[in-house]
């Protein structure tokens, strides 16, 4: 995959001509007003960092270095962010407020505080975002709900989905009302458009890599790209710890903190319950007769697990990369035919309206003791934008396998 | 009066398109003949040909094969009655010369195909009538022009036709496969009472083999006749408006135009040691003058083409003492002289010959 | 000329044929011994997980497997003897192209009226686009002269085709893409017995058809006008062989998506083994050979990565290009 990410040149740096760099990153109205005056506030700041680090260093010759991120002289690491569940990101603090970010271990963002300057010798392969982050294009779906759930969607400006697209009533309103607009898929943005307003951040999903050339343009242009690798998670709480992240980025940790907590203790509820030992199949199939479904590592059996069934599809590798995987009708077979509860995954396709639907992708389907028993449901389509209520998707599950299907958001019966 | 006719056409016009190319084609062909058309490159030999085979619609006009109209025939009758030889470059796939006989039987066989005993009887018989027996073997693309072209017509043969239409058999063989090709044609028409329609370049032989020739030229039928009443003097150059070269009249042989010019060799010829002479001469584009030939020597005709005068005498008669003297003229007035006669000169010969040849000697050019 | 006999030829076949039947049966992702798959064939076996399997999945599989295979050959010898071109293939004239259009709406459209397309309609839509495509490419040999001609129309078909597709797919969702991307891969994947009894019906009819044809066919070798000479129907047989081809690779499309190299490859190979081109002979044995051919391919994309599936495309590439490329420079040598 290519994860290259276009930085400030040091060249530009050191040849001082930051200033505008930092107007062009924050892309807001807020870098219209043109920091001439408080240019020389930065130098003067920058100088004095540099002083104290200078200073700093030399004391610190003699004694140890800790291990600590070190990206630049004029950096001071501070702490960093302490994580429970999530594995594709981290944050590390610095003084004065600014925040190196690293997804997947390999893409670096420093966040920069909105008056604080970016420093001269910060490493090349990292990105610069700028505070106050607005205007963002959002391109990865699943962070939407955690924009709303954060309070900061006027911070999007633009959306790769269309208003019906979202299932999210506030995305779909504010899309509606025009206060966000449609701008062209992952695959293809409008650019005119998003750099016509200024766009201070593109948040794409993984799906980016497909298509590196949009990334590149993207930063040609001066938007710093973020992908959301929230859907290589593993645990369903590392997914919603990424709460904390745009938290971060949006100036809402205080929120972020609130939310994770809330969503921490409905998987606690749900948890406490024993297994109830019925074996679930989570799949779906294409039109050619495919079979995919989830590997067992990745976080939606996980979240069946923790309702308390039984994931069926187990396979000996230990960490597989990929969150799906490819089945021969015959494992899939072998595997789902007596389990007790079936449950398609339409998200790829399409909802499905009836079990005559189901059966009409494939007969062999009749025999499968679910289909036979009548426990045949399908994922809503609103379950993979609803990446804030991960805690109420379990809930929704632990109900299914205790055989009360009454009143469930994220999952329907299929009669 | 038709009905001894076994192939005739009727007011036939054919062309493409709705265009007609040749009109009021009237050919008529008996049983066992051989028909012959001959004419000019794109005067229309394989259009009618191929409107006589049913392969391209007539504009207007019947086709009369065995006294019944060729259009309505189904295409089993027809093909039981009429084969074709053609220019089409046939290439099969790993197909044995056999196999390629054996196609010809299609009008006889059953649902599938299969051959029957007597079947494969009458594909040997008919490899064997071209002599093509040893190949039955072989692939058919890896043989010669030659043999090819007579396994085509023993494929034609093996179906059994009143009539077998070749376009241009001949145009790819060399000179021996030719003659061996027509004469084997000519056996087969006098055999088994065979009628043969076919197209020609080469005059000469077409003069041999054809029973009836029809000639093509422009938008209609120019003769239809025997050999002799078409191989007249002059004619085949109007037929072919041949400007540049000669055309001999009887036999067919043309040659290259003459050099023209003051003479500068006198050749002394006759019963056709001179001709090689001439053509020699007349490729180095020397003008020579030739003599004493009489009139029904083998020399004669060429020399009347390519020299610039010949000295001749009227067959039979005994040589003049003008022609000696005349003779004696130009050599006198040639650079060179050239004895074909060498080997006659040692024997009997007459005298007035061996007057010109001391003459000759004397003025010191031989 | 013949290098073996054709009764060798033909019991090689046959006998490869059973036993790649058998190993289809025996072989699969889900390990049972050969021992419980005799007993369950003789009715005895008590697991029904691995009856179903091997009665329910394997079975049927692998019977389509080898009746499209054979389907395919047939249909790609019928193409290369018609267009006396020895790389044509049952797809040149243009009969997947339709058929992925026709595929595409009929998915963008059920998804607009938000009902899943089920297998049966898909199958449905692939055939009629196929038989549109065919329609059309019949109507042109009526106007066209040289029957090469209709190559060309061919491949115009399925660049019209295409670039329809792409514009009904600009209306689509990223699912329908990746469905459709999906489908055009081709697989043998999900066949049941309601399917395979369809199959065998179409493609044994045509296939039964087709024999019976051999005789023009065989005249059909020398050319179109020694061919009408010896009586032949000339219309009558273009439009013979290009219904009855047409069918075939729609059968093959709408069941399995679109399978290439088979119909090229296969006649090829059949030939030289047979070293003629006897269509009587070589109809059968195309038959046979795109069977065994198919059902080895098959049993290699379940096998080699299982348990993910190749695509069964990328296995009849394989082993079917090299098999034209040295029939291409065999056949260079001998010109």
């Amino acid at each position: 995959m290519n994860k290259r990410i276009t930085p400030i040149s040091r060249q530009d740096v050191a040849n001082n001509i930051f200033e505008e760099k930092i107007g062009n990153r924050s892309g807001s109205s807020n870098g219209l007003e043109s920091k001439k005056g408080a240019g020389k506030m930065k130098n003067w700041m920058i100088s004095i960092l540099c002083g104290m680090v200078l200073v700093w260093n030399l004391m610190a010759c003699g004694r140890q270095q800790p291990q600590t991120p070190v990206v630049s002289s004029f950096l001071t690491y501070s702490h960093s962010m302490e994580l429970h569940y999530a594995r594709e990101f981290s944050v590390d603090y610095y003084e004065g407020g600014y925040a190196l970010i690293t997804l997947a271990d390999s893409e670096r963002y420093l966040l920069v505080p909105e008056d604080k300057a970016v420093p001269e010798d910060l490493e090349t392969d990292i990105t610069v975002l700028q505070q106050p982050l607005k205007n963002l294009y959002l391109a990865a779906s699943a962070a939407m709900d955690m924009f709303v759930a954060l309070d900061a969607l006027p911070r999007i400006r633009f959306s790769s989905l269309k208003a019906e697209g979202w299932y999210i009533r506030e995305a779909r309103e504010a899309m509606e009302a025009g206060t966000i607009l449609y701008a062209g898929k992952y695959a293809a943005p409008d650019y005119e458009k998003i750099l016509e307003e200024n766009c201070g951040l593109a948040v794409e999903n993984t799906m980016i890599y497909h298509t590196p050339q949009v990334k590149e343009q993207l930063e040609r242009f001066g938007i710093p790209v973020l992908v959301d690798y929230s859907s290589y998670e593993k645990e369903p709480l590392g997914r919603t710890e990424w709460v904390r992240l745009y938290g971060l980025l949006t100036g809402r940790e205080a929120q972020a903190e609130m939310l994770f907590a809330a969503e921490q203790a409905v998987f606690e509820s749900v948890k406490g319950d024993d297994s109830t030992g019925k074996k679930v199949a989570f799949f779906y199939i294409t039109n050619n007769g495919e079979i995919h479904v989830r590997t067992p590592s990745d976080y939606l059996p996980k979240m069946i697990e923790l309702a308390g069934g039984c994931y069926v599809f187990q396979n000996s590798e230990e960490e597989s990369s990929s969150s799906t995987m490819m089945l021969q009708w015959e494992e899939f077979y072998a595997a789902a035919k007596d389990a007790d509860c079936l449950i398609y995954n339409s998200t790829v396709d399409g909802e499905l309206n009836s079990v005559d639907e189901l059966l009409a992708k494939s007969g062999l389907l009749k025999n499968f003791k679910a289909v036979q028993e009548g426990n045949v449901f399908c994922t809503s389509r609103k379950l993979y934008q609803s990446t804030m209520s991960l805690g109420t998707i379990t809930h929704d599950l632990h109900e299914i396998l205790a055989g009360r299907e009454g009143n469930l958001t994220y999952f329907y019966k299929l009669e | 009066m038709s009905e001894e006719f076994f192939f005739y056409t009727k007011g036939l016009t054919v062309g493409y398109g709705g265009v007609p190319l040749i009109k009021d084609i009237e050919i008529r062909i008996r049983r066992g003949e051989i028909l012959t058309l001959i004419g000019p490159n794109g005067s229309g030999k394989t259009t009618i040909l191929r409107s006589l085979i049913r392969q391209l619609k007539p504009l207007t006009g019947v086709v009369y094969l065995d006294g019944k109209n060729m259009a309505i025939q189904s295409g089993r009758e027809l093909a039981r009655n009429l084969s074709i030889v053609l220019t089409d470059r046939v290439r099969p796939e790993r197909m044995t010369c056999c196999e390629v006989v054996e196609t010809g039987r299609y009008p006889y066989t059953g649902r599938l195909g299969r051959l029957s005993a007597e079947d494969r009887r009458i594909v040997q018989e008919a490899m064997e009538l071209v002599h093509v027996t040893e190949l039955a073997g072989e692939d058919f693309t890896r043989i010669s022009d030659g043999q090819r072209q007579r396994v085509m017509l023993a494929r034609a043969l093996s179906q059994e036709p009143e009539l077998i239409v070749l376009d241009e058999p001949t145009s790819f063989l060399d000179i021996r496969h030719k003659l061996e090709f027509l004469s084997l044609l000519q056996e087969l028409s006098r055999k088994r009472n065979l009628s043969v329609i076919l197209s020609l370049h080469e005059l000469e032989l077409a003069e041999r083999v054809s029973d009836k020739l029809v000639c093509i030229q422009k938008d209609r039928i120019d003769r239809l006749g025997t050999p002799e009443e078409i191989f007249v003097s002059g004619y085949i150059q109007q037929l072919y408006q041949i400007h540049t070269g000669v055309e001999k009249t009887c036999g067919g042989t043309p040659e290259l135009p003459s050099v023209k010019g003051i003479p500068e060799v006198f050749v002394l010829a006759g019963n056709g040691r001179g001709t090689p002479v001439y053509r020699r001469l007349q490729r180095q584009g020397i003008p020579f003058v030739t003599g004493i030939l009489w009139e029904n020597d083998q020399d004669y005709p060429v020399a009347r083409q390519l020299a610039v005068e010949v000295v001749a005498e009227p067959a039979f008669y005994r040589i003049r003492e003008s022609s000696v003297a005349r003779a004696k003229e130009l050599m006198t007035g040639c650079r060179e002289i050239i004895c074909a006669l060498k080997p006659e000169l040692g024997g009997e010969l007459y005298p007035e010959l061996k007057e010109l040849w001391e003459y000759g000697r004397q003025l010191g050019k031989t | 000329m013949k290098r073996i006999s054709y009764e060798a030829v033909f019991l090689l076949l046959i006998f490869l044929l059973a036993g790649l039947l058998t190993a289809n049966l025996c072989v699969g992702s889900v390990n049972i011994p050969l021992r419980e798959v005799l007993s369950l064939l003789k009715e005895k076996g008590e697991n029904t997980v691995h009856r179903d399997i091997l009665f329910v999945i394997r079975f049927p599989r692998a019977l389509a497997a080898a009746i499209l295979g054979g389907a395919l050959a047939l249909s790609g010898y019928l193409m290369q003897t018609f267009f006396h071109n020895p790389i044509a293939g049952p797809f040149i004239l243009g009969i997947s192209s339709g058929a992925k259009l026709f595929v595409a709406l009929t998915m963008v459209v059920s998804l607009e009226m938000l009902r899943q397309p089920g297998a049966g309609l898909l199958i449905g839509a692939a055939f009629v686009g196929a038989m549109l495509s065919m329609v059309f490419i019949i109507l042109m040999s009526g106007i066209l002269d040289r029957m090469s001609m209709l190559i060309v129309s061919g491949v115009m078909i399925g660049y019209i085709c295409s670039a329809v597709t792409d514009f009904v797919v600009a209306f689509a969702d990223d699912a329908d893409i990746v469905n459709l991307h999906n489908w055009s891969k081709g697989s043998f994947s999900g066949t049941d017995w309601e399917q395979v009894a369809v199959i065998a019906i179409v493609v044994l009819t045509v296939s039964a058809g087709v024999f019976l044809l051999s005789k023009p066919i065989q005249a059909y070798q020398l050319g179109e006008n020694y061919a009408r000479n010896l009586g032949v129907n000339i219309r009558w047989l273009r439009v013979a062989l290009v219904v009855f081809s047409s069918l075939l690779s729609a059968c093959v499309t709408a069941f399995a998506g679109p399978v290439s190299f088979v119909g090229i490859a296969v006649p090829q190979l059949v030939k030289y083994l047979l070293g003629t081109t006897r269509s009587m002979v070589m109809i059968p044995a195309c038959f046979l050979g795109g069977a065994v051919f198919c059902l080895f391919c098959d049993l290699l994309a379940r096998m080699l990565l299982a348990p993910t599936e190749l695509s069964i495309s990328t296995v009849t590439a394989v082993f079917g290009a090299p098999v034209v490329l040295v029939m291409m420079v065999q056949r260079r040598r001998d010109v």
